[in-house]
């Protein structure tokens, strides 16, 4: 028995000792001047110029002190600060993206901030409007991108294959993907099936607002586009798989476009892929081929493109430092110092001070160029579909369906038109 | 003739090994490649031996997200790891005892509880512990991942242990019991040496999957001086595009070395002959 | 006289709890809430960001038939079957496989430290992100293997393994067996724990290798044999972590390995239906542990523990 006591002490000693640590490190952190946590995801260069941005904050500011909780991938970010919010223990400024419309319950309204604290003068209307859900100020654009079409570059010099025009209609761009095929080795295509992308509600979103049938409408509350629509959507790919412009269904759905080492543009077996602009550069980086951007077909005439902002800040509803909150994002969104660190790693500044700042890689050149080239092709973002997350997984469930033939374009039309009468009800 | 065939089937049997371990390390051997070609190169140089050979990866994968380096995930993690297999290796076995061998009210309902604990996947405890931890005031610490180990929580090395102590012929402890061995001092004296292959079981398992645990950490860890090195390297990994394979895989290969070193010096005690020694004696 | 039989009684349960507290203290302070708080998820609605409200049981009717206003869940019973499928092959094959490498590294040769060791690093790599990027060089459609099988043999039109919907699943079987090491050390372990003089008995006796086995070896090994089963049958039935880095998440091509805790995750967090997360999760315990308790029902005719047992 005697022996029994003295484990159990040893393991009281040993708990009270890790304990002990835990809690000194508890008062270090609780006892300082006001300290705001910044949630955001991300890696290597965004951490890096993100912490030189607090640095130069903190250095302007003694009071502050602005501690990142950085976490790799959005996944990730979410399940984090989704455990956090239920556990009523939330981050002042969590990262958003375009589920922001789903957390919009436990996000602080900005709009009396707007004018003062943040000013919002020098920030693009557009930008200011998508941070704007029910009518309140949630969000506060990170900086902007764009859906584009992106083509390696050195990959049809060196088949001897014309380049692109920058905007095309639909059959010109049927037409050049032929003329691709007759160019590319076998095993090479002249597209990514972009439909089986994660991202793949951006195609067809992109799809609805060329046949002038917006996905949503949040002030109705409805959706325009129909089971015909979704149908042709399908059918428009289907096309392509017939005729060998995009990758067998086994082949596309190998590679998922969520990310360079998924891609099949990286790997060599398409030709042009999608992607948003603000992912360019990291795409750059995993290859030595170049780059580079144009258009969807059919936007220069329908005006069916959109700029995005790529990610925005938002501010906890409990956030108990939420004066101290806004002033730091005014700072990184507007100052012209921290433009200049922060560069275009979220998206090209939607705020003119910054801009003018800028400073310009070769890569974020390129997306100036298509920015201006495309940017008068382009009307305001439709509102996201509520439930985002389900909307992009289950679509791109559906279209595989399709593309493997379990089903056909017009069943599977009808099932993407009740998954967003499901979606829009839930 | 007896001993030129046993050389024969020696040598037979050394090269079946190493033959099936090469089919079964091409995947590691490729990471091992790709962490020294150039980060441009990883995905279209298909072969394992790099074209352009470089050290870059392992340079700027040491700095780790810019603010905080690897040599601080790599500490972070083997103060986790160590006191997790420690604690695990420690309490497990004395739960472990007692049900193999101790007779108390109970026993069968106590171990089906046990084990049911296994059953629930953990993805939907995690609010309910989250918002536990909170009220402890242990977010942020190493403590919602350390604690638990120190009050048996993991079953499968409890019931791991209870199979090997189940297995250990009982008329030895009996004896002892009848010369006036406490129930501890039966534990201690003979279960425990008994069961070294067992403990060094545990020690291993709980030293690994506490290293690869990234779930718990990435929910109880929130300023990167306290992040573990799974957590470096979901870092490099980003959903926008801006991912950094070279580094990643560059301190992926770091990272089995430890778990790799542990495993080298521990398998050693796995040689026949430990367990008997005192039973026939 | 009684009375004295009742004292040593519960001396006896005092000296052998004391040995159980660390545990059952762990048990009820950090175990048991949360796992009654997610049952009471599930019978909720719960969408993480507002409070949950109670809907009795419809998390569970919509699982397996529907309500009135909701249809049943077809990719629920899809990542049943898928799971299922992928418990029973990767299971037995992995035993097998571990249990085989285990008695080869039980071997005395001069270098076997070093081959334990590197059989185990499949092991270790566990869940590293890694992983995804390893398994499609060896299975997608210009992967490793197509190139031998193109080359070696000359098969041509070779299926992309890992996204075919046909064969991805068969990819992350593959992956389970490949990562042995676990099963193969507790059988190492276990191989440690029997008496060498049994074996010299039976050899004594003129007992061949394959008698050995199944004379000393599968009895003497049969609690290890055991638990390794239910421990990884029930891991198995729970496998998260390789199909979701493998599919990136996903659960893809066409929910071909959307394993159950997979579409969990994906409903819990995803979807922000943790309500229904916790349902499913229930569910999981129910099939887990009818299955584990049929086993322990089975295994006392087939596990011999040491004497005295």
């Amino acid at each position: 028995m005697k022996k029994i006591t003295m484990v159990l002490l040893f393991a009281a000693i040993s708990a009270s000792l890790v304990f002990g640590a835990g809690t000194k490190e508890q008062a270090a952190a609780a006892g300082g001047p006001v300290t705001i946590r910044w949630a955001y995801w991300g890696s290597g260069e965004r951490v890096t110029i993100s912490q030189k941005a607090i640095e130069l904050y903190e250095s302007r500011n003694p009071g502050v002190k602005v501690n990142p909780e950085v976490s790799g991938g959005a996944g990730d970010h979410f399940v984090k600060v989704d455990t956090q919010l239920a556990g009523g223990d939330g981050p002042d400024i969590i990262q958003m993206g375009g589920n922001i419309p789903d957390y919009a319950s436990v996000l602080l309204p900005l709009d009396k901030y707007a004018g003062n604290l943040l000013n919002t003068s020098v920030i693009d209307p557009s930008a200011v409007a998508s941070g704007t859900i029910g009518g309140k100020l949630l969000g506060v654009s990170t900086g902007v991108t764009m859906p584009a079409l992106v083509y390696n570059k050195s990959l049809l010099e060196r088949v001897g294959a014309p380049l692109p025009k920058t905007a095309m209609t639909y059959d010109e761009f049927r037409a050049y993907l032929m003329t691709l095929k007759g160019k590319l080795p076998s095993g090479v295509y002249p597209m990514q099936d972009i439909g089986v992308m994660s991202s793949n509600s951006t195609p067809f979103g992109y799809w609805t607002r060329y046949n002038g049938t917006p996905l949503y409408n949040a002030a109705t509350a409805s959706t325009a586009v129909t089971a015909k629509d979704a149908q042709k959507y399908l059918e428009l790919f289907a096309d392509y798989r017939k005729n060998g412009l995009i990758p067998p269904p086994d082949v596309a759905a190998g590679y998922a476009e969520s990310n360079a080492d998924s891609s099949a543009l990286i790997a060599g077996k398409v030709a042009i892929g999608y992607l948003y602009t603000n992912q360019l550069s990291g795409y750059q980086a995993a290859t030595t081929d170049e780059l580079a951007l144009i258009e969807f077909p059919g936007a220069a005439a329908t005006k069916a493109l959109w700029q995005a902002p790529s990610q925005f800040y938002t501010i906890n509803k409990d956030s108990k430092n939420a004066d101290e909150t806004i002033k730091f994002i005014n700072f990184l969104v507007n100052d012209p110092e921290a433009a200049r660190i922060l560069g275009s790693n979220r998206g090209t500044p939607a705020s003119a001070s910054a801009r003018a700042a800028g400073s310009s890689s070769p890569v974020d050149q390129k997306i100036l160029d298509y920015m201006q080239v495309a940017g008068p092709h382009t009307s305001p973002e439709t509102d996201h579909v509520p439930n985002d997350t389900e909307f992009n997984s289950t679509l791109f469930l559906l279209y595989q369906r399709v593309a493997f033939g379990q089903i056909t374009p017009a069943q599977g039309g009808q099932q993407i038109y009740e998954l967003l009468l499901r979606l829009i009800a839930k | 003739m007896q001993a030129k065939k046993t050389l024969a089937s020696r040598l037979l049997l050394n090269a079946f090994i190493i033959a099936l371990g090469l089919g079964m390390l091409y995947p590691i051997l490729w990471l091992i490649g790709a962490s020294f070609k150039p980060s441009n190169m990883i995905f279209t140089d298909a072969g394992i031996w790099p074209k352009v050979f470089t050290a870059q990866n392992y340079r700027e994968g040491w700095k780790g997200i810019g603010i905080v380096g690897f040599d601080t995930f790599f500490k972070n993690s083997f103060i986790i790891c160590l006191l997790s297999a420690f604690a695990n290796a420690v309490f497990c076995s004395l739960t472990a005892y007692a049900f193999a061998r101790l007779k108390f009210v109970g026993k069968k309902f106590w171990f089906a509880v046990m084990m049911v604990t296994l059953m629930l996947p953990s993805h939907v405890t995690t609010i309910p512990r989250y918002i536990m931890f909170r009220n402890f005031g242990w977010i942020n610490t190493f403590l919602p991942i350390i604690i638990p180990k120190f009050f048996a929580t993991d079953a499968f090395f409890i019931f791991l242990l209870v199979q090997f102590i189940r297995g250990l012929p009982r008329d030895i402890d009996e004896s002892a019991l009848i010369d006036g061995c406490s129930k501890f001092g039966i534990y201690t004296r003979i279960i425990l040496p008994l069961t070294v292959p067992a403990l060094i079981t545990t020690l291993l398992f709980s030293f690994l999957w506490t290293w690869d645990d990234f779930f718990n950490q990435l929910l109880y860890l929130t300023s990167p001086n306290r992040y573990t090195v799974p957590m470096g390297l979901r870092l490099f990994l980003d959903s926008s595009g801006m991912s950094s394979w070279g580094p990643m895989f560059a301190m992926s290969v770091l990272s089995l070395i430890p778990a790799f070193t542990l495993f080298f010096s521990l398998q050693k005690y796995f040689v026949r002959g430990i367990a008997t020694t005192g039973i026939k004696g | 006289m009684l009375d004295l039989h009742r004292k040593k009684i519960w001396k006896e349960n005092l000296g052998s709890y004391a040995f159980l507290i660390p545990w059952l203290v762990g048990f009820l302070g950090l175990t048991l809430y949360p796992m009654l708080y997610s049952l009471y998820l599930s019978f909720t609605k719960f969408n993480i960001r507002t409070p949950p409200e109670w809907i009795g049981l419809r998390n569970y009717l919509v699982m397996f038939v529907g309500t009135d206003s909701l249809p049943k869940d077809e990719r629920f019973l899809n990542s049943v079957m898928v799971t299922v499928k992928f418990v029973f092959i990767s299971v037995p094959l992995k035993l097998v496989f571990a249990l085989a490498v285990a008695m080869l590294m039980n071997k005395k040769l001069k270098l076997i430290g070093l081959y334990r060791a590197l059989y185990y690093i499949p092991t270790l790599l566990g869940g590293s992100v890694a992983i995804a990027v390893l398994w499609r060089r060896l299975f997608a459609g210009d992967g490793l293997l197509n190139m031998i099988l193109g080359s070696v043999f000359g098969m041509q039109n070779l299926p992309a393994w890992i996204s075919n919907p046909k064969y991805s699943l068969y990819t992350l079987i593959l992956l389970a067996v490949w990562q042995f090491g676990s099963p193969m050390i507790i059988f190492l372990a276990g191989l440690q724990q029997i008496p060498r003089e049994y074996y010299e008995a039976s050899s004594v006796d003129g007992a061949g290798r394959v008698r050995q086995f199944f004379a000393i070896t599968l009895p003497s090994l049969s609690p290890i044999i055991f638990f390794n089963f239910v421990m990884q049958m029930i891991s198995a039935f729970q496998s998260f972590t390789q199909a979701f880095i493998v599919s990136g998440g996903s659960g893809g091509p066409l929910d071909s390995t959307m394993f159950y805790s997979l579409y969990l995750y994906i409903k819990g967090f995803g979807f922000s239906e943790m309500g229904y997360a916790a349902a499913m999760a229930w569910v999981l315990l129910i099939i887990i542990a009818g299955l584990t308790a049929l086993s322990f029902k089975v295994s006392g005719n087939l596990v011999s523990y040491g004497s005295g047992e």
